[in-house]
Parts: structure tokens; sequence; C-alpha cells
């Protein structure tokens, strides 16, 4: 185990898999780890190295098994080479030492032994291949992923609705992400979630995976996807049974009505004649079909393509500078008036 | 009299003679060189340059990462930045360096004066530099290519990609692909042919046999690129869906085409770096390089295997647990061949006596460093733990392993080993060894925290990083590392500046060699050789300085450097740069205005002309024999005359060409979106009828080529002129159909259909059109007395090419028009 950032995550992870533990890892590799991870410097919330979910384990197992043989070929052609080096210096320039052209002994030597190394990689990754692109179990909870430039949108049919940016999903059952770019290749990551798929347009692709513990992870879009590729991140918020189920139910709500004559609804009339509505679903306030679905916006936890945390500062900077903000961004700067801003962000924050 | 180079035989017009050989001086005579030493030193100063470029262009990428949110350059900015970066290390760095190897030394190497085609060569040269001008102007003008070295559809396409930049970028690479796949078939032809007497197969130094194998990868994989950009530039410039979803077509097919290309690529790249270490390691370890004939198939094996792995680079798209288990399972197998040969380069030091000079330093880091690449290589073979790292640092980890510390420590090691040899100076060892470990030092430092940067999910591409997520203090020691090596460019460069005005005089053989280009001056005479070598054994200079029981290893090793009389060397010609500059016209056109693309394109024809026929006596031989372009010495190692050889390495490399036309028809085969559809409008009976005029063109082609061996330059003239008439009549036919099909509605960008099968047809009409002008010249000088019965060659090259274009239309026939 390499870098833990979490404490508490660490242990519900071991509890749930300890069945599937990975066997220790070289020695060479173990020392490594331990001298990088004791210093925390491999800590990321974005981490490969403690995964969240079968799928991750599956990949991180192989990594190890991986790992721990190129750290013995390492270590071997590394010290064979400084032996050389430091035996072999040149002692008398005018000798000629003996031309050896090779050794057919030798030569199968070093055919023979990767080809049995490369066979022990090899069928746990073709078994790891086939059991995570399996069929998705019955009662798998199916999310469509679809990557814009440059956000991610999660429309989860089953449930009824749509949301952007944060990405929500039951601890402990099984989900099915069917992935699709809307515009250009994208590649949906949460590197403690397990691998990354690519979202190509015209086609679906789709990652099967069961988070194993509540938490909040990093995502990031991997494939180059233009201007604002850095730009593109999300949060994957995993949350207990109970805890989905209360927020899958909030959401299917239409958005809520602020009362007359606050500044949310005040706020929600500067929305409606605007530009908002052109581009911006709220269930029950507008259609627009280009941007995020608004309807549930003050529940999110960021904003713009993830790179925000949604508070009112950020989200009145971003109406006001949105490819200021972040280059190539398809919402145009909005000509609005302070009031109409905080208005509008009151409004906004009021969608939970 | 002794002839050299090949198929210029013809213009070997200078008679150079023992004393004192002078070498003409000066600009033009530069500009006009069809000297492969000089042209070696051409693509290596060049290629310098673009490395400059590039390293600047990553500095400021390191320099924009080195802290979280960085405001050096903008996002567009360092996408333009990681762009270029990639495309000219790898097109305008590395494959031009590796080609400055192959210029210089192949012929030195095998024993000979010159390449099969030195012309071809300069054309080679001066395509490429043009070409890295054009992509480099794309800075001039404000909008250098911004997708990517890798260039991924529909990223490229018009709607996500608006402005040139990546019109920049594809016709750039045109331009160098053309450059690459023209000198690849000179070098295949050259060590084919041009071997010295007794220099077999098995007795080539390493570095000749790398060569070889590159060349026949550049050959291979450069078709189905060109072929993938040409579809790219149609879907640009014209509207064709090819890498549209929303017309039917598929962006994965752009990712499978470009990788075809792109993963014998990687070879392309490393193979020329494992040659030079495998000459290095044994010359400072004075021993011979272990294991000899493993090494030649290992790198044989290498190159085969690199075409059956391309997907590996996709397993993130979802390919499917079958198509993820194969590629996963044929990338494994490349670690063999690979481990094998890192296994004998160890036991090529070992029992050695090692002498660390700058050279062999960069050799053994070469080993060291190609290593640890190799061994995350293995990880991503493996799809699920690919999937973590794919497009992540760690891969940037990976290939810089693999690039950097292979490729180009190599080639580093290349140029402290034979700078003396080109230039008659030893490089510095002191400011050799400063940059040696500079670079070492600073290299790792830059790419081995890129493997904890990319298990800490850092993705690649990336402009910007916010503080927070645990990479700041990694990305700042990567920069830091790439400051270093910066510097240790520098020291690098004040060492050339140096050394080439006070270095130490070299000598013939300074580091006791032990190939044959160490048996000559320093640097070597114009034609190489006073005499030709006769070969005996591998190393063969080493065995002759030290012989053992077995005997020396050349026949008469004074004769290489005797006094010579008259030895006839290529005549220099302004063509090559004339013929590249209207390519550049027509190809800038592009980009500006279809008045220019004519222009350009006429220029090209007629420079192309030119070219063809400058070998070519103006006036009629009086004997009626021709000229002298059927000389002996076209005739090789091999058996067969050096142009003949070229042709089959062409219709090779065609093969793929037509091949990927052919492979993206079927694959799109009923998928438009729309009508009409290939059934409701495909003309059977008449094509049936053109196809049957086309294979007839083949019949009389060979009577014409018979004719010819006959000694009857009357009645194969006759017979040419049938073989263009009827070539003619079968493009009539097209022209019929095409325009047919346009009045039915079935324009260029109606659906998949019409594309693909525009563009494949429209290929191959374009070979017979080229076909009828070859013949059409043929005849022309054959009926001016200028080409003479003695010419055969000549027709049958036209011959073989007519043939070929007739079987391509057989495939197409059958599979676009008979299985619909």
């Amino acid at each position: 185990m390499i870098g833990l950032p979490d404490r508490i995550h660490m242990e519900s992870e071991l509890t749930l898999r300890r069945a599937r533990r990975p066997r220790v890892p070289g020695l060479w590799a173990v020392a490594i780890g331990l001298a990088l991870a004791g210093c925390g410097w491999l800590d990321s919330p974005a981490t490969t190295l403690t995964p969240r979910s079968d799928f991750g384990w599956i990949s991180h197992r192989i990594f190890l098994q991986i790992l721990r043989w190129d750290t013995g070929i390492f270590v071997v052609v590394q010290i064979l080479l400084l032996i050389a080096i430091f035996r072999f210096r040149e002692r008398d320039p005018k000798a000629i030492p003996p031309q050896v052209r090779g050794s057919v002994k030798l030569e199968l030597v070093w055919t023979v032994i990767p080809a049995v190394i490369l066979t022990f990689i090899a069928f746990p990754t073709v078994g790891a291949i086939f059991r995570t692109q399996a069929a998705p179990p019955k009662d798998a909870l199916r999310v469509r992923v679809i990557g814009h430039q440059w956000w991610w949108e999660f429309q989860y049919p089953d449930l009824g609705f749509a949301t952007a940016t944060d990405l929500h999903l039951p601890a402990g059952r099984p989900v099915s992400l069917e992935i699709a770019g809307a515009d250009v290749i994208h590649s949906f990551w949460v590197p403690q979630l397990g691998g990354k798929r690519d979202a190509i347009p015209g086609g679906i692709t789709r990652i099967v995976l069961t988070p194993d513990a509540p938490g909040e992870y990093y995502g990031q879009c991997a494939e180059f996807c233009g201007a604002s590729h850095a730009n593109m991140r999300h949060l994957a918020v995993v949350d207990a049974p109970e805890a989905f189920a209360a927020w899958a139910a909030s959401q299917k709500e239409p958005a809520p009505t602020p009362p007359d004559g606050s500044p949310a609804a005040a706020g929600r009339d500067v929305f409606r004649t605007a530009a908002c509505v052109g581009c911006h679903t709220i269930r029950g306030v507008s259609t627009g079909g280009i941007g995020p679905d608004l309807t549930h916006f003050g529940s999110r936890k960021t904003i713009a393509g993830g790179i925000f945390p949604n508070t009112p500062e950020n989200l009145a900077r971003w109406v006001r500078h949105a490819p200021g903000l972040k280059p190539g961004s398809l919402m145009p700067e909005q000509r609005l008036s302070d009031p109409e801003v905080a208005a509008l962000v009151a409004y906004l924050g009021s969608l939970r | 009299m002794i002839e050299a180079g090949g198929a210029d035989a013809r213009a070997m017009s200078i008679v150079a003679h023992a004393a004192p050989h002078a070498e003409a001086r000066g600009l033009a005579s530069w500009l006009t060189t069809v000297d492969h030493k000089r042209i070696g030193i051409l693509y290596g100063t060049s290629a310098l340059v673009f490395f400059l470029v590039a390293g600047v262009e990553a500095l400021l990428i390191r320099l924009q990462l080195a802290r979280p949110d960085g405001q050096l350059v903008g996002a567009q900015r360092f996408n333009e930045l990681f762009t270029m970066h990639g495309t000219s290390m790898v097109f305008l760095a590395v494959m031009p360096l590796s080609a400055a190897f192959f210029n210089y030394l192949v012929p030195l190497m095998i024993g000979a004066r010159d390449v099969a085609f030195p012309r071809l060569n300069a054309f080679s040269y001066w395509v490429f530099l043009l070409g890295g001008l054009f992509l480099n102007a794309s800075w001039l003008v404000g909008t250098p290519p911004d997708a990517g070295w890798f260039g991924y559809a529909p990223l490229t396409s018009k709607p996500f990609s608006v402005g040139p930049h990546s019109d920049f970028w594809l016709l750039g690479l045109l331009l160098l692909g053309t450059s690459s796949i023209l000198a690849s078939l000179n070098f295949l032809v050259t060590i084919l042919n041009l071997r010295a007497p007794g220099m077999t197969f098995l007795r080539l130094p390493l570095f000749v046999w790398t060569t070889l194998v590159t060349n026949v990868l550049i050959l291979l994989a450069f078709p189905p690129i060109t072929v993938a950009l040409v579809f790219l530039m149609f879907d640009r410039f014209f509207g064709t869906p090819f890498y549209i979803p929303a017309g039917g077509g598929s962006p994965l097919l752009w990712q499978h085409l470009f990788w075809i290309f792109g993963h014998p690529e990687v070879y392309i790249l490393i193979l020329p770096a494992m040659g030079i270490v495998s000459e290095v390691l044994p010359a400072f370890a004075r021993k011979p390089l272990f294991g000899y004939p493993s090494m030649v198939y290992a790198t044989a094996l290498i190159g085969f295997l690199g075409f059956g792995v391309w997907a590996h680079h996709m397993f993130a798209v979802g390919m499917g647990p079958i198509a993820d288990s194969a590629f996963a399972l044929t990338t494994m197998l490349i670690a063999i061949p690979t481990g094998i040969k890192i296994f004998n380069w160890l036991c090529t030091l070992w029992g050695g006596s090692l002498r660390f000079r700058t050279a062999f330093c960069f050799a053994v880091a070469f080993v060291a460093m190609f290593t640890i690449g190799g061994l995350s290589g293995i990880m991503h073979a493996s799809p699920p733990v690919d999937l973590q790292q794919t497009d992540s640092y760690f891969v940037v980890a990976h290939f810089h392993y693999v690039l950097f510390g292979g490729m180009i420590l190599g080639l580093f090691a290349g140029i402290y080993y034979w700078f003396p040899k080109v230039t008659g100076r030893l490089l510095d060892e002191r400011l050799g060894l400063c940059h040696f470990w500079l670079m070492l030092v600073g290299f790792n430092l830059t790419f081995f925290p890129m493997h904890f940067l990319g298990l800490m999910g850092m993705p690649r591409r990336i402009y910007t990083y916010p503080a927070g997520l645990g990479w700041d203090f990694w990305n700042l020691v990567c920069t830091v590392g790439a400051v270093l090596q910066g510097i240790s460019v520098l020291v690098f460069l004040a060492n050339v500046l140096r050394s080439l005005r006070a270095g130490a005089p070299a000598g013939p053989d300074p580091w006791d060699g032990r190939t044959l280009e160490w048996a000559l001056p320093s640097p070597p005479p114009v034609y190489n050789f006073a005499a030709l070598p006769t070969v005996l054994r591998r190393d063969a200079l080493w065995l002759t300085k030290h012989p053992d029981a077995r005997g020396p290893g050349l026949a008469d090793p004074g004769a290489l450097v005797a006094p010579v009389g008259a030895i006839h060397m290529p005549a220099p010609s302004h063509w090559p740069l004339l013929t590249a500059l209207a390519m550049v016209v027509l190809v800038a056109g592009a980009l500006l205005h279809l008045g220019v693309v004519i222009v350009g394109g006429l220029l090209t024809a007629l420079a192309v002309l030119a070219f063809a026929t400058e070998l070519v006596p103006a006036r009629a031989d009086p004997g009626g024999h021709g000229g002298g372009v059927h000389e002996d010495p076209h005739v090789g190692a091999t058996g067969l005359d050096h142009r003949k050889l070229g042709v089959w390495a062409f219709i090779g490399s065609e093969c793929l060409f037509f091949g990927t036309l052919i492979s993206t028809y079927m694959v799109y085969r009923g998928r438009s979106l729309q009508g009409p559809y290939p059934q409701e409008i495909l003309n059977v009976p008449l094509i049936t009828m053109s196809t049957f005029v086309l294979l007839m063109s083949s019949l009389t082609m060979v009577l014409g080529v018979a004719a010819i061996q006959a000694r009857d330059v009357r009645v194969a003239r006759r017979w040419l002129l049938a073989t263009a008439a009827l070539g003619g009549v079968f493009l009539a036919g097209q022209v019929y159909e095409f325009s047919h099909f346009v009045h039915e509605g079935l324009g260029l960008t109606t659906n998949l259909f019409a594309a693909t099968f525009y563009v494949m047809v429209g290929f191959h009409g374009a070979h017979v059109t080229v076909g009828v002008v070859w013949l059409s010249v043929l005849w022309y000088l054959l009926a001016r007395g200028r080409l003479g019965a003695r010419d055969e060659a000549l027709v049958d090259m036209a011959g073989l090419y007519w043939h070929f274009v007739d079987v391509v239309w057989i495939a197409i026939f059958t599979l676009v028009y008979l299985i619909q």
C-alpha cells in the first residue's frame, strides 16, 4: 500500500476488500514505496495508488505484480551494468581482450526467462480484461456520462434526471457508466475509482464498477479535447446508499420556486430574460440544451466544469467572465448589472 | 573507369582525379550537391536546429507547469507548444538526425561510393527541410498546429479547428512523409545493392542492419498515415465525412490509421539509435558485438512485430476484451527481442577493456535508461494497468525514457563517435563529459518524477493544474531538470563550435574502430574509397588491424586509400532543390489560393519531368543505342538493376497505400446515411468494359517490354503507344463514370460511399495518368533516339509500375463492382 491520504477510507477499504488483498510486492518496490509514501510525497486526491472500487483494485493488483517483476529485472540489469563498468575498465591501453562473439546458451537463457516472466503477466492480464469488461449485472445503476467541451454531463436514465460536474454514485452497488462524447473525444477518469474510458462521439463505451466507500474523488478529462482540456474536471461523490437515495429523490423534483419578492425570485426573472435560457435547462423554467442542466445547481459542490468550488463569489465571477476564466468557453461574457448578477447568483444558489 | 552511385551514372561528368580531388566550395555547391556525405551534414545540422527549436518549446512547457496555476503562457499557446514539440521532435529532429547518420555512414560502412540514387537523396533532404520550415512558418503567421502531434479526429475537423492550424500540420506532414518514403527506398536499394564484394548480409555492421529495418518500416508505415492525412485534408478542405460522426464517419478510423503508422514509427525512431549503440559499445570495449546474429534477428523481429501492436495505444477506446487481449499479448512479445538486445549489450561490455570516452558514456547510459523505458512499457502492455496510466504523466515518463533516454542519448553517442570522421577533429572530452553528466542528471530529474505524477493522477497535455493535488513539488523538480538539460545542450553547442575551430586533429582512426569508415581519412575524400574493398569477414577493419588465427578481414586494405586515377562521381544537380521548391508552392497554395495550387502543380509536374530526364542525353546517339543509362554498374549485389529494385520497393509502399484506401472503403461500406447508394448507381457493364481495356494494356505492355528486350525499338515504341492509348481509354471511362455520378446527385461530400469511392478510384486514376505520361515520355525519347535499344531497364520499370496499377484495379473492380 502506497500513499494513504485518508485513514478512514483505508479502514473501510480493508474490511470490504480483505479477501482480495494483493500479494506483497517485491522487496524493492516496497522499500521505494515506503520511502516515498512515508514522506507523503505520493499523496494526492487523484491518486491511482489507493483504489476505491473493484475495478480500480483489479488494475492495481496487476500493476503491483508487474512492478515487482520490473523491479527485479531493473535491479539485475543495472547491477550487471555497474559491475561491468567498474570491473572491466581499461587497465592497459594496448591489451586486446578476448574476442568473445556470443554464446548460444546464454542467449537462450535471456530469451526464455523473459518469455516465462511475460506468461506470468499475461495470464492475470487476460483474466482481468475479461472480468472488467463483462456485461453489467442486472441491478447495476445506469449512468450516461457525456463529455462536452469542457464539462461532464451525467444522465440517470432510470431515475429520470440529469446533472453536471458532480457525479453521484451509491457505495456498494454496481454502476454501469455508459460513456459518450458530444463533440470531440474526451476521456472519463476518476483515478481512485479505476482506469479511464474514452468518450467518443458517435459511439458508447462502458465502465462497470462498484465503488467501495463513500467519499469525494477527483476526476479529470484525460484525452486532449481542445483549448480548455485542463479545465474539464469533475467530482465523483460516492454516497452511502441511503444518502444516495435521498439525493436522487431531491434531484428528481423540479426546480424549487423562489418565494415572491425574494432576491432569488428577481434572479429567476433575470435568468428568464437574459441569454441564459438559450443554453441551460432548469426544469419548469427553461429548456436550453447546450450548457449544463441547472435544475439543482445549488446542490453541486463545483461549477464551471469542476474548476471552482460552488460559492456565490465564484459564481458571480463566472457569470461575468466565463471565457476569461476558462479559455474557449462557449458561455459568453454576460453584460449584466451588479444587482442583476447578485440576484442571479442568489437564484442559482437557491436551486438545491 | 570506376563508377559510383547508380541511377545517375550518366551524370558522371565530373572526373575526379587522384590529386587534388578538390571539393567544390561555396553556397551553390551545397545547394546542388548530391554527395551523400554533404547531404548527411545538411541533414544533421538542419535536424539539430529543429532539435533546438523543439527543445525550447519543451522548456516553455516545463516553465509553464513549474508551479500550479502557471501564467507564463495561455491555454492556446500551451497547446500549440506541446503539439509542435512532439511533431518537431519526431519528424524534424530525430528522424532527420537518424537520416544524417544513414546518409553519412551507410555508404562508408558497406564499402560504396554513394547511395543508389544520389539526386533522389538530395531531393529527400530538400523536401524535408522545406517541409520543416513550412511547418514552423505557422508560428510566424500565428496559427501553429494545436491539436497534438497525434491529431485525433474530430478535434482536427473544421467545426473544432477553425483557422489554418491543422492545415499547416497535415500539409507539412504530407511533405515530410514524401521525403521519408523516397529516402527509405533509396537506402533500401543502397544497402541491398551497393554492398562491396564480400559484404554479405551477416557481415553488415549492425548499424546498417538497423538502418535497413528502419527504412523498411518507413516504406510500409508512412503510406497509411499519408492516406489518413489525405482523408483529413478532404474533410477539412472539401467537407467529406471521413472522420465526422454526423456524416456516418468514425473518429476511430483516424486512430487506427494513425497508430498503424505511429507504432512502427516508434521503432523507426529507436532502431537507428540501437544501431549506433551497437557500434559504439564494441568499439570502446574493444570486443565484437555479443551475439551479432541474434541482434540481427531481434532487430528484424522488433520491426515485424511493430506492425501488430498499434491498438495498444487505444485500450481506452473500448475495443472489447478479445481485441484488448490480442494486442496486449503481441505487445508483450516485443519485450523478448528487446530483452535479448539489452543482455547482449551487457555481455559486449563484459570482459572488455572499457575506455570511458564521452561517446561510450552516452551509449552505456542508453542501455541503462532505455531499460527503464522498456520496463514501464511492460505495464502499458497490460490493458487494466494501461487504463490507469495512458494519457497520464506516467506515459510521458515512459516514452521519454524510450525516446530521450534511448534515442537522444544514442544519437549523442553517435555524434561524439563520428564527429571526428566527419570534421577531422575530435570533440573536447572535458566539455563532452560535462555535457553528458548534466544531461543524464537533468534527464532523470525531469522524467523520473513524471512516473509519480502519473500515478498521482496527473493527466497529460494540461496547461495548468490547481494547487492541492500534491502535484506541485514533482512538477517543480521536473522543471529544474529540464533547465539542466537546456544547459547541457548549450555545453554541447559550445563544444561543437570550439572543436570545429580548434579541436584536436582526429586522424583516420581515433577510436581503433571496427568498421570500414575508419580505414579512410577524416573527412573521407569525395569518392570515399580509392578502390572498393573486398570484405572477407565481419568486423573487417578490426580484424585487419588485429588479425586472429582465421586471417584478416580485408583482402587489400592498402588499396582503399591508394592514389587513384579517374573516378566518375555523380554531377551536381539543381533539380532536387527546384522540384522540392515547386512542391512547397503546391502545398502552400492550399492555404493561399486555388491559383497558387494550380501554378505549383504545373511547376511540380514540369520539375519532375526535368528531374527524370536530366540524365537522358539531349541528342540522339548516332549509334542508335541510346545513351549510357544502361551501364553495367547498375546491377548490384542482388543481381537486380538499382532502378528496378527501387520500383519494386516503391510498389511495396504503394501496396500499403492502396491497401489502406481499399480497407477504408470496405470498412465504411453500408455506412452511408443517405443515397445514392452504390447498388443504385454503379454501372457494372460499362466498367467491366473499361476493366477489360486496362487488362489489355497490360498485354501490350508485356509486348513492349519483350520488343525492347529483343532490341526492336520500333515495335517497342508501337506497343508503348498502344499501352498509353488503352490507359487513356480507361481514363476516359472513369471521367464518364464520375460525371455520370455527379449528374445522378452523388457529389464528393454526399455520403461516405461517395467520399471513399471518389478518393480511392481517383487516386487509382491519378496513378494511371502518371503511367500514361511516363509511357508517352518514354515513347517520345525512343522516337527521338535519345534512348535506345539498350535502355530496356527503363521500359521494364515503367512496365512494372503499369502492371501494378492494373493489379490494383483488379482488386478495386472486384471489391467495389463485383461484390456489392
